[in-house]
């Protein structure tokens, strides 16, 4: 057989590819990105994840802004968070980056560190000066701004007052209670119920419990420089911990766990009154209280010694807005972001949405607005103010992934597959070997 | 002479000798070679070229050799993944066929209602991978599931199908087995166009139901049958979509269900290791790639064209 | 009624005794009717979902519910920014667009492949299985490039134009495989009628190959209306939203979904496709064969 290439065509093709996915960081933007119309207009484009609620919410900030900025055009672009992500690394590898950018804090320095985002402390006409001083820190590393709070959330337990009922069981004191009350309570649920229904769900389905385990031991799950701060004893320990529950039956089966694990908020357990407690972030009450039917309650964390001021908790960024820093038009995006965070209109639109304000000023004008959930969780926010320990950095470059590794150790343990050290060290190294 | 022989016979011609179809067959094949060049050889050669980088999606590609390359071969999750792979394609593609098949012979009547049957038969693979979907499987085979729930009425105490690590991938082969609506569709076009004399032929030899299908359905049917064959083959190898939806990406329980393809797709977009990825991606090319030339050699024995 | 069923309907009447050849038919459809059951089972489930309040359907799941109710149609048309006809019209666009391409392209490149004698053939047939041998997440990077560079980003064009550049590798080789059944002889009485390669492509494959076409419009109605990823890469403006991509605008993983409308328009986005294969797979029965009769 004769081969008949048409090497100049092949080279063609493949010397523009190649070229392109190495132009990152040259000339700027592709036909989808920002660009000037004619008269000095400015388009933007913003990017988000979430259901139909928040698209609708953010469309009407976007539409006020846009009355207020004749000149500015605001192409908001929604998504479902998997895809999400999907989309913003293929845009941001082809230089065809939206301008703003809704963050999480699992991805925030994979992109920043990378300088993929703006320095908002550098931004011009974004001002941060209402917002609680705690909220800022989550985004803040290296010495820039890379993600602007946009709502504050705090790991929580939530509570279903209707299955404690039903166990005849009190809901606790969550002031002063310790893990091993938690446990014990846990069990005398799952007890009374008899299988209709458990004390609690896993811990260990969600690296934050790991941090807060950590940090109630003098650790922390990430350090600020970047890397792993949880020792392989601590870690252990809190294996340990999960496997006691599941032994306790203070837990479901390893198999129910494990489903539960990647289960829609709305088909989870807790959700769907199968369990008197979980875990959960504090803005997600709402959500969870829809899915339940029913007014869902909010506990603190326990801790080690049964004061909540050593309980480790944080302030934690629900999400974030960031500015890609390959962005034609930073001040009038930084503009926007900082319409969003700090302005009553945009506040009095998206109320706690986002999680509640970081803007103390807006967070006091839209609580009396806010759903009995919402109001709840920002009571709950309002209340552990006093006893929050440091600021939890956020994850470093690679360490987005540690949900799905810690979700994976914690089935082998839970189904008896590795003991609680190897699960810990095999978590450890791996967790190590993402970073970066 | 009979049906059979008369096929026999067609089998041998061949016609020869056709040297002007240069122009023709390059006119022919000129939009698929202007897509091939235009569209899909740029992208495939910079993934390879992007397989020997560090490309992290954000920061320009870094050259460093076979190290993506060697990096697998110390790879623990990415050898477990080969083992689901391989597992997946070797269980789900004949039992998919098979049933497929089956369905197509049976289906493939004058017989009333049957336009129906086909319809249903092909709704599962109709629903696609839409999100309802991946939260119906949630409802069938979870723990306190639709599938346990019929199981207890029979008195069996049946487990979480899709959580526990030894029965997931199992799982998963039976949801895929259960989209055969695709490969059916394809077997019900191929019997279309054997030529019904054949059959006509045979029942006057007097061929039974059994030999009729066995000389001429299954004959006729072998270039069909590889097609299925090799398309299944390859698309079991990138088997990802199932895996994904029912795993909410994560490919758990403990990468029980990790798909070398979704942990690829783990690499490259959740750990921003597209350089790795890509690495990933050619050598599962190489072995999709041994694989459908063994196919293809291995046609040479079965597979019967009428040209 | 076929000849098959005529003739043993006939010899059971005439042994006037229940025999197998009779019952058989029977047993067929008891045996089949079963499994569709089976089959119906999720599109019932989702119907039923979709006229259920969206936080009762993980609370009770199961099909046996009573008050139905329509309001998730109605409020999940318009729930995102642009009316849900807006997504399905872009995806008719698309799926159209598609067919099109695909009906085209595919079958001139299998034509050539399957009958047509010219140098490097089996080369170009072994590049174009290779082609499809990649996953799509490894090139979707590059690609996007590409397309960007052309400027189509959130145009339908990433979308349509490599089906009309025969792109889909698995249409090639599905209508190579259906050429090769067909008898070359009628080629060769068509040549000798005095028939081009073209005329022979147009007048005697491309009828014979019905089923295949019709295999094809199917697959490619259905692929293309369900596929999400590329989609979602290429559309960024909801404007140019398609379906798979609009619905996946209800759910969020870490906060409240609106499930009611989410299974409300699956459902609307399912009816589309099921016509396209009931109205397709009439082809798939009428057949041609060579001599016509079934």
């Amino acid at each position: 057989m004769r081969l008949h290439i048409p090497r100049v065509a092949t080279a063609l093709a493949l010397a523009t590819t190649l070229l392109a996915a190495s132009a990152c960081g040259g000339d700027s933007g592709g036909p989808g990105g920002s660009s000037d119309d004619a008269g000095g207009k400015v388009t933007l484009r913003f990017t988000w994840w979430g259901s139909d609620t928040r698209t609708k919410l953010t469309q009407q900030v976007i539409d006020a802004y846009q009355k207020d900025h004749p000149n500015v055009t605001i192409k908001g672009e929604f998504g479902e968070w998997s895809g999400y992500w999907d989309k913003l690394a293929t845009t941001v590898a082809a230089n065809d980056a939206p301008d703003i950018i809704q963050m999480d804090e699992k991805y925030l320095r994979e992109y920043a560190d990378r300088g993929a985002l703006l320095d908002l402390k550098k931004a011009q006409g974004l001002d941060t000066g209402k917002f609680e001083p705690d909220t800022l820190s989550a985004g803040e590393f290296d010495g820039g701004l890379y993600g602007l709070n946009a709502g504050i959330n705090s790991f929580a337990v939530v509570a279903n007052p209707a299955v404690f009922k039903a166990a005849g069981v009190a809901i606790p004191d969550d002031t002063t209670w310790t893990w091993d009350d938690f446990a014990r309570i846990s069990a005398e649920i799952s007890t009374k119920l008899n299988g209709k229904g458990w004390g609690t769900g896993a811990l260990g389905t969600n690296e934050a419990g790991l941090n807060l385990w950590a940090r109630q031991n003098g650790e922390s799950l990430w350090t600020k420089d970047g890397k792993l701060g949880v020792s392989p004893e601590k870690t252990t320990d809190f294996f340990k911990y999960v496997l006691k529950l599941r032994d306790m039956k203070a837990i479901p089966s390893a198999e129910f766990t494990s489903q539960d694990m990647n289960a829609a908020l709305d088909q989870s357990a807790m959700a769907t009154g199968k369990l008197a407690m979980s875990f959960i972030w504090s803005n997600q009450l709402l959500a969870f209280s829809q899915a339940s039917g029913q007014q869902l309650k909010l506990l603190r964390i326990p801790s080690t010694d049964g004061k909540a001021a050593d309980n480790g908790s944080y302030y934690k960024g629900s999400m974030f807005w960031s500015i890609s820093s390959r962005s034609k038009h930073q001040k009038e995006a930084a503009d926007f972001v900082n319409y969003l965070a700090n302005n009553p209109a945009a506040g009095n639109v998206l109320l706690a949405e986002r999680g509640v304000p970081p803007n103390t000023e807006i967070r006091t004008a839209v609580t009396p607005k806010l759903k009995p959930a919402d109001a709840a969780s920002a009571k709950f926010i309002q209340d552990i103010g006093k006893e929050l320990g440091d600021p939890s950095p956020a994850p470093p470059v690679g360490g987005g992934q540690v949900e799905k590794i810690i979700q994976r150790y914690t089935t082998e343990v839970l189904f008896g597959r590795q003991a609680p050290d190897a699960a810990a060290k095999a978590f450890l190294d791996e967790v190590n070997g993402e970073l970066k | 002479m009979s049906a059979l022989g008369e096929l026999g016979s067609l089998r041998g011609k061949k016609t020869a000798g056709q040297k002007r179809d240069n122009l023709a067959g390059y006119l022919f094949l000129a939009p698929w070679l202007l897509g091939l060049f235009l569209i899909t050889i740029g992208p495939m050669l910079a993934s390879l070229y992007l397989s020997f980088t560090d490309y992290n999606l954000i920061q320009a590609p870094k050259w460093i050799g076979l190290d993506n390359f060697t990096r697998m071969l110390s790879d623990e999750r990415l050898h477990n993944s080969l083992r689901v792979t391989f597992t997946y394609v070797f269980v789900s593609v004949p039992l998919q066929l098979a049933i497929a098949l089956l369905l197509a012979v049976v289906l493939d009547r004058g017989v009333r209602g049957m336009a129906f049957y086909r319809s249903v038969f092909y709704l599962p693979s109709l629903l696609g991978s839409s999100v309802a979907i991946a939260i119906l499987w949630r409802q069938v085979f979870g723990t306190t599931g639709l599938l346990n729930q019929l199981l207890d009425l029979v008195g069996i105490h049946g487990k979480g199908w899709i959580s526990d690590p030894s029965t997931a991938l199992g799982t998963l082969v039976v949801l895929n087995v259960w989209t055969f609506g695709s490969p059916m569709v394809i077997f019900l076009a191929g019997l279309r166009q054997i030529p019904s004399m054949y059959y006509e032929a045979a029942s006057v030899d007097g061929a039974g139901t059994l030999r009729r299908f066995f000389s001429i359905t299954l004959p006729l049917l072998t270039p069909i049958i590889f097609f299925n064959l090799v398309l299944q083959i390859i698309h079991a190898f990138q088997a990802f979509t199932q895996a994904f939806v029912v795993s909410g990406g994560s490919g758990g329980p403990s990468d029980s269900t990790m798909f070398f393809t979704l942990y690829l797709y783990d690499r490259g977009f959740g750990n921003f290791d597209m350089g790795y990825a890509s690495a990933m991606a050619w050598f599962l090319l190489v072995i999709i790639g041994i694989f459908t030339a063994a196919n293809f050699l291995l046609s040479k024995y079965w597979v019967f064209y009428d040209d | 009624m076929t000849t098959e069923t005529l003739r043993t309907t006939v010899a059971a009447r005439r042994t006037g005794v229940v025999t197998w050849a009779r019952v058989r038919p029977l047993v067929i459809h008891v045996v089949l009717a079963a499994s569709a059951l089976v089959m119906l089972y999720p599109v019932i489930w989702m119907v039923v979902s979709s006229l259920r309040p969206g936080n009762e359907i993980f609370r009770d799941p199961g099909i046996l519910v009573k008050d139905l109710r329509i309001d998730n149609y109605r409020v999940g048309w318009n729930a995102l920014t642009e009316p849900f006809t807006r997504y399905l019209l872009n995806s008719a666009v698309v799926v159209l667009g598609s067919i099109f391409g695909n009906l085209v392209s595919c079958s001139m490149a299998a034509y050539a492949f399957a009958r047509l004698e010219f140098v490097g053939k089996k080369f170009w047939f072994a590049i174009m299985l290779l082609s499809i041998m990649l996953p799509i997440h490894v090139v979707i990077v590059p690609q996007y490039i590409l397309f960007s560079h052309a400027g189509w980003i959130n145009t339908f064009l990433p979308l349509i134009v490599p089906k009309l550049l025969a792109t889909d590798a698995f249409f090639v080789f599905l209508m190579v495989q259906f050429i090769r059944g067909i008898p070359r002889e009628l080629d060769e009485a068509a040549r000798i009628d005095g028939c081009g390669r073209g005329s022979i492509f147009l007048r005697v494959i491309l009828p014979l190959m019905v089923p295949a076409l019709a295999t094809t419009t199917i697959f490619t109605f259905i692929w293309t209306w369900n596929d999400f990823f590329s989609q979602l890469i290429y559309l960024t403006d909801p404007h140019m939203y398609t379906v798979p991509v609009a619905l996946r605008g209800f759910v969020d993983s870490t906060s409240s979904s609106s499930w009611g409308s989410m299974f409300a328009m699956s459902v609307v986005s399912l009816v589309p496709v099921f016509l396209a294969f009931l109205f397709g797979q009439r082809f798939l029965i009428k057949g041609i064969a060579t001599t016509g009769i079934k």
